[in-house]
């Protein structure tokens, strides 16, 4: 100190201060070896984590292809709007109206995204808008500054056939929904929200092979998600495509039959009767499985989706298995083919007396057909005989009958492979009892309704048409499928010890299951088959589709509608024709239902017809048609 | 004669604390390249460096006491830029603060950096006679109306980052002259209690809310404070800080502060960038330079021929001390977020001018220590 300095103790207040210098700075590096020190690599993570990202890159769905190659449904790229979410910051709902006024979007369907994000912390990213046109790829580019968190990327999308063809086999897929999500079924596979899924139909049912595994690029990320750089990227795997049964011009015939019938309204199945792949599924009303896939998000399309679900048609219901109708008098061959098999008839003494109808009790029930005398079996089928039917019944009993059911499996599903299969209504005592609590007994007239297939049992198409080719294939009955083949897909990565490696998937055939042996001596299923050959090709009730050179039997059935007595269209029969060709070596089977058109013959029969045409063109034309020159020569 | 003196003068002049500064300023632009690289932060840096040597050297050579004698002009004139600052049009307004008027050539500068500089002298000058008793009640209400007054017109602006930097200057200058201890000690007991209670009567009074009180909450709990609303900050310094680890983060080009997600990284969070790029080990060497600067500085003071000389030194070391601490107690997220530069590390020529200049003061005192 070099001035003279009288008050207090200055010296020591210098020092102090020194003290306290060091001390202060001593606290800060307490501090930071606390920081950096004990707990710097939980920082180093945190700070990786807020800078690392993985952003998706979807897989392409398989491909679905008909037997004979045709595509039937494909992935297109489409570009997409999507909003990175800041990780730092919370979801900016003041981004809702610029981004629906630049984008057209619905700023309630916007406001619906943004909720759903917000509540599930994984998901980084939202999808603004699918299918951005040029226009809306331009307004992204130009508002950059305003939204750099805003981003265009390609996404596959599902394209389905137009007009809806093939729409209730295919399905269709949609977004995972917050309910599935919930799911073990779903949650274990590793689903996250944003994933397109199967969600109806073969689609549902073949997810696994249809949905490829998605790929990911780790990129790096401003504060703001603004991608700097990629780090990695891992390339998707596609999907594998699958091969069904189906042959598209069968099932293009069979779709135009239903769009001509009175209603708009119906179903045909065509079916291989060998081995149960189906040819032809068809159900009318259509809907177009591209809402599903493209338009939902947007407000017309849920509107969309509010009117199929409204429409007293019911266009979303696939008739083919959903549907269940009176099987009509398509019930007799298979109650002739039981009695056969059960001894209520022979084949050499199959006569019963028609006596233009039955009296039970009080009550006459008559014979459609007038007073056939006493047919026998053959007679019965081809010229559909309702008495010697309420007879048969009779013999064989509610006890016989539902042993038929149970030969043919009605009171099962089929067992295809399609979702949302129902099964069929069969004839039993607790059917009575439940929809008749006021008159619960079974009584004989309900044997005899039950006889000829205007009882309370009603089927799904799906499993008559099974159980008629089971006949053709003299008692060989299949479980009808779609699937046929599914195309092996290649690895994708190089070491397979890594946790993003994509093994290779392999190919696929159907586990076709063994077929039902239902134990029906040949001589037996002969005779029904000779009667349901009469049907189309003796005097029988639809000599009408008589197709030269292809065996075609068959059998016509007209199914009340429950609601009789009432005018009006809606109110007609249901018009039935099931049938295999040819008929003593089957091919194919087919089933149509038309509703609420009239008379079996008149409408179910010419539809088959028209599918039999299509499948002999593509089969006999070439090799088998007459060839007029070589009747010039001979002449 | 005059070569002799300039030969004295040149072995007499503390080289070690300008070289001191002068490195720091320098590992603070490399720091500034590093939270900024695409900017020209670092470069202003340097450029300002430049000025500020020159400022310094001027102040160290020429004598102090004369400065000192000019300081209530240097203090009215400060007290008017201050007025200044707040004309609309004139000062420039920066994220709702006016505290920013704007040269022709030089740019912008910040009155409140300056202003400091006469307030130090004019508190020395004030305090400076030679003292025989105790404080008066006189002294002690002249020193609170000298600060008071720059520190009223800056709550104007208002930048209280900045007020409460003038804080330590009178509390050194009166803790030096002959403050009774019995006060002293009064009033740290106050602030240590006080602060407790006046939270809990804040809060409960409904007084402390807001903004103001989420402040304070992320400092108590900044590990479950809102880390996207008004724990970002104090969260992303501290996560920018761990990250750095004993010897820095690995490669730097995706930083936090490049990447953004460390804000103001150039000027409020350096501390945090140079903790992220060097590590425990560079933040310790950082520090310990500032411990042997103000050392030195203190030294220095205590060498001092008059209590003048002695009350400017330790102005600034107080100064520069509370800046220090409330700086990086902010980067490691134990003190509120409060916008006060890191001395001779942030960008920023106001403030390395004007801390440049402080040290040329405590050059010019040390320089005539033996000077009658």
């Amino acid at each position: 100190m070099k001035f003279v300095d009288d008050s207090q103790n200055l010296r020591v207040r210098l020092r102090l201060i020194q003290v306290l210098v060091l001390v202060l700075l001593g606290v800060l590096c307490v501090r930071l070896y606390l920081l950096q020190i004990v707990n710097g690599a939980r920082y180093a993570e945190v700070a990786e984590n807020q800078r690392i990202r993985l952003l998706p890159i979807p897989a392409p769905r398989g491909v679905i292809f008909d037997r004979n190659g045709n595509m039937l449904v494909d992935s297109r790229p489409i570009y997409s709007v999507i909003l990175s979410r800041e990780v730092t910051k919370s979801i900016d709902y003041s981004f809702i109206k610029p981004l629906a006024d630049g984008l057209q979007l619905d700023s309630e369907i916007l406001r619906e995204r943004f909720d759903q994000v917000k509540s599930q912390p994984a998901f980084e990213s939202i999808p603004i808008k699918e299918g951005a046109t040029s226009a809306d790829i331009a307004w992204v580019d130009a508002h950059q500054l305003e939204f750099p968190t805003l981003r265009i990327e390609q996404t596959p999308q599902r394209r389905y056939p137009e007009n809806g063809l093939l729409c209730h086999a295919l399905g269709y897929v949609g977004e995972i929904s917050p309910e599935q999500l919930k799911q073990p079924e779903y949650r274990d596979k590793g689903y996250k929200p944003g994933d397109i899924i199967g969600q109806e139909g073969l689609e549902s049912v073949y997810d696994e092979y249809l949905r490829g595994r998605d790929g990911y690029r780790k990129v790096i990320v401003d504060s703001r998600g603004h991608i700097q750089n990629e780090v990695e990227r891992v390339e998707p795997q596609s999907g594998q495509d699958i091969v069904i049964t189906i042959d598209l011009d069968l099932q293009k015939a069979a779709e135009e039959q239903l769009r001509k019938s009175p209603q708009g309204r119906g179903v045909i199945i065509s079916m291989d009767p060998n081995n149960g792949e189906i040819l032809a599924l068809a159900s009318a009303p259509t809907f177009d499985p591209n809402l599903f896939s493209q338009r939902i998000t947007t407000k017309a399309g849920r509107a969309e989706y509010q009117k199929l679900l409204n429409d007293p048609d019911h266009p979303l219901i696939n008739r083919a298995i959903q549907g269940k109708y009176p099987p009509g008098s398509t019930w007799k061959p298979l109650m002739a083919t039981a009695g056969l098999k059960q001894g209520a008839i022979s084949i050499d003494n199959s006569n019963l007396v028609c006596g233009g109808g039955i009296t039970i009790g009080n009550k006459f029930t008559r014979c459609m057909g007038g007073n056939h005398g006493s047919p026998n079996v053959h007679f019965a089928i081809e010229h559909s005989c309702d008495g010697y039917f309420y007879r048969l019944g009779l013999k064989m009993k509610l006890e016989g009958i539902q042993s038929m059911v149970d030969m043919f499996e009605l009171d099962k599903r089929t067992g295809i492979d399609l979702p949302h299969e129902v099964v069929s209504t069969t004839p039993s005592r607790e059917l009575k009892t439940r929809l008749y609590p006021k008159d619960p007994e079974w009584k004989d007239i309900d044997t005899v309704y039950s006889s000829f297939g205007q009882g309370e049992d009603v089927l799904t198409p799906m499993a008559l048409l099974r159980a008629h080719s089971s006949i053709g294939m003299k008692g060989k009955m299949y479980v009808p499928h779609l699937l046929k083949e599914v195309h092996p897909i290649g690895a994708v990565g190089n070491e397979p010890t890594r946790s993003d490696y994509r093994a290779e998937r392999p190919a696929h055939t159907f586990d076709r299951p063994e077929p039902k042996n239902l134990g029906i001596p040949t001589d037996q299923s002969d005779v029904v088959v000779q009667a349901m050959w009469a049907v189309v090709n003796g005097g029988g009730t639809a000599t009408g589709i008589k197709l030269v050179g292809f065996d075609i039997a068959g059998k016509t059935g007209t199914a009340q509608v429950v609601s009789l007595g009432k005018e009006g269209s809606e109110h007609k029969d249901h018009s039935w024709f099931v049938s295999y060709a040819p008929a003593y070596k089957p091919e194919i089977s087919v089933v149509a239902l038309i509703e609420n058109a009239g008379l079996g013959s008149r409408f179910g029969a010419p539809a088959v017809r028209a599918i039999y045409d299509v499948y002999y063109a593509k089969t006999r034309t070439a090799k088998e048609k007459p060839d007029s020159n070589i009747a010039l020569k001979i002449r | 004669m005059v070569a002799i003196l300039q030969k004295r003068k040149l072995r007499d002049f503390d080289w070690l604390i300008a070289l001191l500064a002068i490195a720091i300023v320098s590992f603070g632009a490399w720091e500034i390249h590093n939270a900024q690289p695409t900017e020209p932060y670092w470069q202003k840096q340097l450029i300002g460096l430049g000025i500020a040597m020159v400022a310094m050297a001027a102040i160290a050579f020429s004598d102090y006491r004369r400065l000192v004698e000019l300081a209530p002009i240097l203090y009215v004139f400060g007290l008017m830029l201050l007025v200044i600052v707040l004309i609309p049009h004139v000062g420039m307004k920066i994220n709702g603060q006016r505290c920013w008027i704007k040269l022709p050539i030089a740019g912008q500068f910040q009155p409140s950096e300056f202003v400091k500089i006469p307030v130090v002298l004019m508190l020395a000058k004030y305090f400076g006679k030679h003292r025989t008793g105790l404080l008066t009640w006189k002294e002690l209400f002249m020193g609170c109306v000298i600060l008071g007054l720059p520190i009223g017109l800056i709550l104007l602006e208002p930048d209280v980052g900045q007020a409460i930097t003038y804080l330590p200057l009178l509390a050194i200058v009166l803790f030096l002259s002959s403050v009774r201890m019995w006060m002293v000690v009064a009033v740290l007991v106050a602030c240590i209690a006080g602060a407790p209670l006046a939270y809990t009567v804040g809060v409960k009074t409904g007084l402390l809310h807001g903004y103001k009180l989420e402040r304070i909450n992320v400092i108590l709990d900044p590990e479950n404070a809102d880390k996207r609303g008004f724990g970002y900050h104090t969260w992303q310094s501290m996560v920018t800080v761990g990250e750095g680890g004993l010897t820095g983060a690995r490669g730097s080009e995706y930083s936090q502060s490049s990447l953004k997600f460390l804000p103001e990284p150039h000027t409020d969070f350096i501390f945090s960038v140079t903790a992220e790029t060097t590590g425990f080990l560079g933040c310790l060497l950082l520090l310990a330079s500032y411990a042997l600067l103000l050392t030195r500085l203190i030294n220095d003071a205590r060498r001092s021929r008059d209590r003048t000389g002695m009350l400017v030194i330790m102005a600034i070391v107080g100064g520069l001390i509370f800046q220090i601490f409330i700086n990086v107690g902010m980067a490691l997220g134990f003190l509120p977020v409060i916008g006060v530069p890191l001395p001779l590390m942030s960008a920023g020529l106001s403030s390395v001018l004007a801390t440049f200049i402080a040290i040329g003061f405590a050059i010019s005192v040390q320089l005539r220590r033996f000077v009658n």
